[in-house]
Parts: C-alpha cells; sequence; structure tokens
C-alpha cells in the first residue's frame, strides 16, 4: 500500500506560557470564541510545530458555548476534526455537542488488572500464556466471537453496560465500583442505535479488534508513589494486565450516523464551523439529545466488550497456572475511557459551571477527594492509565489537583502517534519488528504480523515525555512505571 | 511528519501526468486518506470503493467477487453523498465479512441532487487470497472535498482508522 504524504496547512503562532504550556491566541485563526492551551515540552513541541493537530486546537475554539480554552494534551496529534488529545468544555446553556469531539471509538478506553504473580513467576511460561491469551481473546481487525447476540440482549447490554456481562457471569461485580461510571453511563437510549450499527455490533462483544488495540501483560517496573502504588495492590516487580479497545463496529456506526444528523443540524442552527467534521447541535435540542442517547449506549456497550475481555483474560490466566483467578489475585485496578463527553461541574471564571467536558483521546483524571473517584482510591486520586507502545513503557498515575485548574479534569490518555502508518512502514521496511520485540524479553502474538511496523515504538512519541509533561504540569501524579512482558496485537 | 506540497496547495486536483481514472492514498498520522479522479461522477464512486478495498484489504490479483449488494443512497450535496458512499462501502465489509472488489455505478450525480446507485462486488475474508488490512471505522468529513478539474472530477476524503 502506497501513500502520499499528509497536508500540513499554514503554521499556527504560538506563545510560550511556562516550561509546559503554550497560547493560541484568540486572534490566531478566524472564529475562535477562546484561546488554544497546549501543553508540551520543547522536545514535544519540536514534533508538533507545522503539525495540522495546532490548527485543529484552534477551530475546536470556534464551537458555540466553549469556555476556558480549547486544550490539548501532551500527546496530541493530528485527529479529523477535533485533535486526538484534544479537551473542550461547552456551556450546557448556550453550548454544543460534537460528535467528533468523543470519536468513532465511542468510550475507547483502557482496563488494568493486577495479579499476585511475578514477572519471575510469567517468565517460564510466557510463550504458552500468550498463546492461550491470543486465542481467547479475539483479536484482528474484523475480529469476532462467531456467535451474535439476540436483539434482547444486545438492548440490556446498550443499558446496563459492563453490569450486563457481570450478570452473565463474565466477571466480578467489585469490577462494577472500580470502573468509570460504575461501567454504565446514565441516559443509554438503545432506541437510538441504528440497525447498521447493531448488525455490525452484535457478533463483536469481547473482541480486542485491531489498529492500535492491544492486550498486554506487564511488570511494575518502577514505584515512583508507594502509597498510591499500595491503594492499587500494586508492588515492583509484580505482573499486571492492561487492555486497550473501545466500542467496536456498534460505536463507530453510532458516530457516524449522527454526524450526518449534527450536519444538518449544525446548518439548520446557522452555526458557521472551519472543519465539517466539528459538526454540532446545540445542547437541550432533540438531535443533542439523540446523539447522547446513542453515545452512552455505545459506550455501554464498550464497557461491556472490556468486561468480557477482562473474563477471558482471568480464564486464560487460570487455565496456563492451574489456579482459579480468586487465588491469583486477579483484581481490576480500574477501567476509564478517553473518547467520550460527560456533564460535569467545573470552575469557570472563578465560578461552579455545569459544562458538558468532551474528552477526545484525553483521560478523565480527577484529583484525591473528589466525589466521583472511587471511594477505596478518594484518598490517592482517580487512577489514570497511560499506555505507551509495545516496545517500551506503560504508566499508572493519579489525577492530581491541576487537572481541575487547568484541564476540566483531563490528561495524556497516551503516548500518541508521531508517524502515520505509512511512514512507519517505510522507516522499518526488512525489520523483523517481533524479533526486536523478542530480543527484549516481549512475547508477541498477532493476526498480521507483516503490519506490526504500523505499531512499533518508532511510530509513537515517548510516553515518559509525555507523563513527564503531564506530572510538570500538574495534572497528573505518576505512580508507576509498566514494562510489557507478552503482546496480543488484532 | 511527511510533506507532500502537492497535496497542501489543491488537494483534490491530480497531477497533470496522471491517467484519466485513477486513486492514491494519502497518509494521516494517525489514520488514513484517499484522493480519486475520473472524467464522470460513475467512474469517480467506482475508483473511491477501489481506493477504500486498498486500505481495508489485502486481495490477490485475479480474486472473482462472489457476491454483489445492491446501493442507492441520495444526499444534499456533492461530499455529503462522498461521506454516505464510502461509509455503506465500509459497513458492509463489517456486516458481510467480505472484502470490496470493486463497484459497477449505474447511476451518480454530484450536482443537483446527488445521488449514486450502485452494484458492490464482495469477496468474503478467507484469510489467505482476501485478507483483512485495516479495520475503517468511518469516512469523516475532515478536508472532504469533491471538485470539478479540467477532465472532469475528483475527490478526497478522509478514513477513521
Amino acid at each position: 500500500m502506497k501513500a502520499e504524504g499528509p497536508a500540513s496547512g499554514p503554521a499556527v503562532q504560538l506563545e510560550r506560557i511556562d516550561d509546559q504550556t503554550w497560547r493560541i491566541a484568540r486572534d490566531a485563526s478566524r472564529g475562535m470564541r477562546v484561546e488554544g492551551l497546549v501543553f508540551a515540552s520543547d522536545r514535544l513541541m519540536s514534533t508538533l510545530r507545522g503539525d495540522p493537530a495546532l490548527q485543529q486546537v484552534a477551530n475546536v475554539a470556534t464551537l458555540p458555548g466553549i469556555v476556558h480554552a480549547s486544550l490539548a494534551m501532551p500527546d496530541v496529534h493530528w485527529g479529523y476534526g477535533f485533535p486526538i488529545g484534544g479537551v473542550a468544555a461547552m456551556r450546557v446553556d448556550g453550548g454544543v455537542i460534537s460528535p467528533g469531539g468523543i470519536g468513532f471509538d465511542i468510550n475507547c478506553g483502557v482496563r488494568l488488572l493486577r495479579t499476585d504473580l511475578s514477572a519471575a513467576d510469567i517468565a517460564p511460561l510466557k510463550a504458552r500464556l500468550a498463546d492461550t491469551l491470543f486465542r481467547s481473546v479475539p483479536s484482528g481487525v474484523g475480529a469476532s466471537t462467531g456467535r451474535r447476540l439476540s436483539s434482547r440482549d444486545l438492548d440490556e447490554v446498550l443499558a446496563d453496560g459492563a453490569a450486563w456481562a457481570v450478570r452473565a457471569g463474565h466477571g466480578w461485580s467489585e469490577d462494577l465500583a472500580r470502573t468509570e461510571e460504575g461501567g454504565a453511563l446514565a441516559g443509554a437510549d438503545p432506541g437510538e442505535v441504528s440497525k447498521r450499527a447493531r448488525e455490525r455490533g452484535s457478533n463483536q462483544l469481547g473482541t480486542l479488534g485491531s489498529g492500535n488495540h492491544f492486550l498486554e501483560v506487564q511488570a511494575v517496573d518502577r514505584i515512583d508513589d508507594a502509597a498510591a502504588a499500595a491503594a492499587f495492590g500494586l508492588e515492583e516487580g509484580q505482573a499486571v494486565v492492561m487492555v486497550h479497545c473501545g466500542s467496536r463496529g456498534l460505536g463507530h456506526q453510532v458516530c457516524t450516523d449522527h454526524l450526518t444528523v449534527m450536519d444538518r443540524a449544525t446548518a439548520a442552527a446557522g452555526i458557521e464551523l472551519p472543519d465539517r467534521q466539528l459538526a454540532c447541535a446545540p445542547l437541550g435540542t432533540p438531535d443533542a439529545a439523540a446523539y447522547l442517547g446513542a453515545m452512552a449506549a455505545a459506550a455501554n456497550f464498550a464497557w461491556a466488550n472490556r468486561q468480557m475481555i477482562a473474563d477471558a483474560i482471568r480464564r486464560a490466566f487460570a487455565d496456563v497456572f492451574q489456579r482459579p483467578a480468586e487465588q491469583l489475585g486477579m483484581h481490576q485496578v480500574y477501567d476509564l475511557s478517553h473518547n467520550i463527553a460527560k456533564f460535569e461541574q467545573h470552575l469557570v471564571d472563578g465560578q461552579p459551571a455545569d459544562v458538558c467536558v468532551h474528552r477526545k483521546g484525553a483521560t478523565r483524571a480527577f484529583p484525591p477527594g473528589h466525589p466521583d473517584v472511587p471511594e477505596a482510591y478518594r484518598a490517592v486520586g482517580q487512577p489514570v492509565l497511560v499506555p505507551g507502545d509495545m516496545g517500551r513503557c506503560s504508566y499508572i498515575a493519579t489525577g492530581a489537583p491541576g487537572s481541575m485548574l487547568r484541564s476540566f479534569g483531563s490528561s495524556c490518555h497516551g503516548a500518541g502517534r508521531n508517524l502515520s502508518r505509512h511512514a512507519a512502514t517505510r522507516e522499518l521496511r526488512g525489520v523483523d519488528i517481533a524479533a526486536q520485540l523478542r530480543a527484549l524479553g516481549i512475547e508477541i502474538r498477532a493476526e498480521r504480523r507483516d503490519l506490526l511496523a504500523e505499531e512499533a515504538s518508532l511510530a509513537y512519541k515517548d510516553v515518559e515525555e509525555v507523563v513527564a509533561v503531564s506530572r510538570d504540569a500538574g495534572l497528573i501524579r505518576p505512580v508507576a512505571r509498566l514494562r510489557p512482558l507478552v503482546v496480543v496485537k488484532g | 511528519m511527511e510533506h507532500d506540497p502537492s497535496v497542501g496547495t489543491d488537494r483534490a486536483r491530480p497531477r497533470s501526468d496522471t491517467p484519466a481514472r485513477g486513486h492514491r492514498l494519502l497518509a494521516h498520522t494517525a489514520d488514513a486518506g484517499l484522493e480519486a479522479w475520473a472524467p464522470d461522477a460513475g467512474a469517480l464512486f467506482e475508483e473511491a470503493a477501489l481506493a477504500l478495498s486498498d486500505i481495508s484489504a489485502d486481495i490477490e490479483p485475479g480474486t472473482a467477487a462472489t457476491a454483489r449488494e445492491a446501493v442507492a443512497i441520495e444526499a444534499p450535496d456533492a461530499e455529503g453523498l462522498v461521506f454516505a458512499w464510502l461509509n455503506e462501502l465500509i459497513g458492509l465489509i463489517d456486516v458481510r465479512g467480505a472484502a470490496i472488489t470493486g463497484a459497477g455505478v449505474a447511476l451518480a450525480r454530484l450536482e443537483d441532487r446527488p445521488l449514486v446507485r450502485a452494484t458492490v462486488r464482495l469477496a468474503p475474508f478467507d484469510g489467505r487470497r482476501v485478507r483483512r488490512r485495516s479495520d475503517i471505522k468511518s469516512a469523516t468529513y475532515h478536508r472532504l472535498a469533491v471538485r470539478r478539474v479540467r477532465d472532469g472530477w475528483s475527490l478526497v476524503a478522509y478514513l477513521d482508522i
């Protein structure tokens, strides 16, 4: 597959505020209602200058009802409409909902399970564990379970999310308390999910998918915050399991369907936008309500999906280690969304205000004491899961107080891509990525080994730098660094 | 980052030395784009289908289609029609578990009540001759453009992968 390079627009003017923050002034681009703020170090900014992502930060600032600023997290990169790594809060009264600010993979997110096993326990069984996980969790492009949910079951999944899976025997009830929103976003309306979306999703529940989605067995290789690590049940040398996936074809189709509606709603409301992908509807209108109902339903599908995958992982570990998952201590640490819109209260111009926070490739990062942080973690803050790339490392952090002051309680969601798939493949032509990973002690299984270069470390920013900037900006506090042992890719 | 000046200046215009109809793929940091050009609207939609097929599947040359699907779409404008056309194809790939091998357009109009009526040709994924390549989530409106060019029509679309 050959591809031409991307278009770069004229450079957006940036003004440095401090070591981690850059401003895009309101007059930098036509129609901006607020300024843009980008969290980045010099090193991250050196790869961002000239990137269309910065123009997208400015474009988001034109949306009606946006407050404070259009924000870019340190892992920001070129998306469509919103940048990936974009955060924007709209006033409930006078603001809009924009599906492009959530993305096609509604409630794409990350789940982390802990274990009582150590990396040393994993080592002699690494290949067998990789094979078992690869068989147990369907992955790859178009992955399906081979069985279709009945229409009634699908309605229940869309309404109840992860709780449906737990009721059906796929998980532990304690998992729900350690999942954002308890694994079910309120207000889901299965009636707003189209027949095509149901067709695309009904045989995909419990599947990983492809692209940057993955399942990794990781080792805790460094503890940065002992108290928070203890609260999360983590210690150095321990094995954990991280899953990254979303709402599969169902969620993609929900966004597609409602984007078409929003396109008409934008014109009907007389809203002028610099990018049609920012199509939106005023909050409180029937079009906005229909999307929000469908978005919540798709989000719930994603939570049920990750719940089913977690169940399959526990069963795979039980099979390989010949002990029930309960005896292996496979408790869920947390599950969070990084593609979603939420109604939250934040300080705007010093006053509490109800806003709709769009997080597109951005993670909620609530600090210690916040009532929406699970009780078990309230003293240390909400777990923030930051996957890196398959050759280096990932992080678990906690939300820090600065996130409420600077980013509507948000932080980075990963390393962020640095190279297109084509560019990564071209750079790594002839390189055996699986062999390289094996030399690093990482066992990998993938449906298409020939496409691994698209997801190689080279294609991503350095997650260490992204986490450091998020920390220095006061958005998160790193808790532990996680190193991959086993990688399952689509 | 890669940069292609020809894309930045007039993205939808094929180069002067390109054949009368064709397509090429455009890189995107996270996703992928496609450009198609043709002397008439029908051929333009056929080329867009082939470009989408290049992104989503690896098909051995000579592989015959084993299924056909009739598609009829209308939209308020040309860009909206391309958005709907590509998304119809993406949905078919997912639902039918098959790759697009081509499309035959019976009627296509880009101006004055845009519409396309076509038969889409499909070959099921078998892991050997027809292999899945990328899960395309959706076509997007981002930088979506349909333009009249000297010798016909061209379009640019970006896909979320």
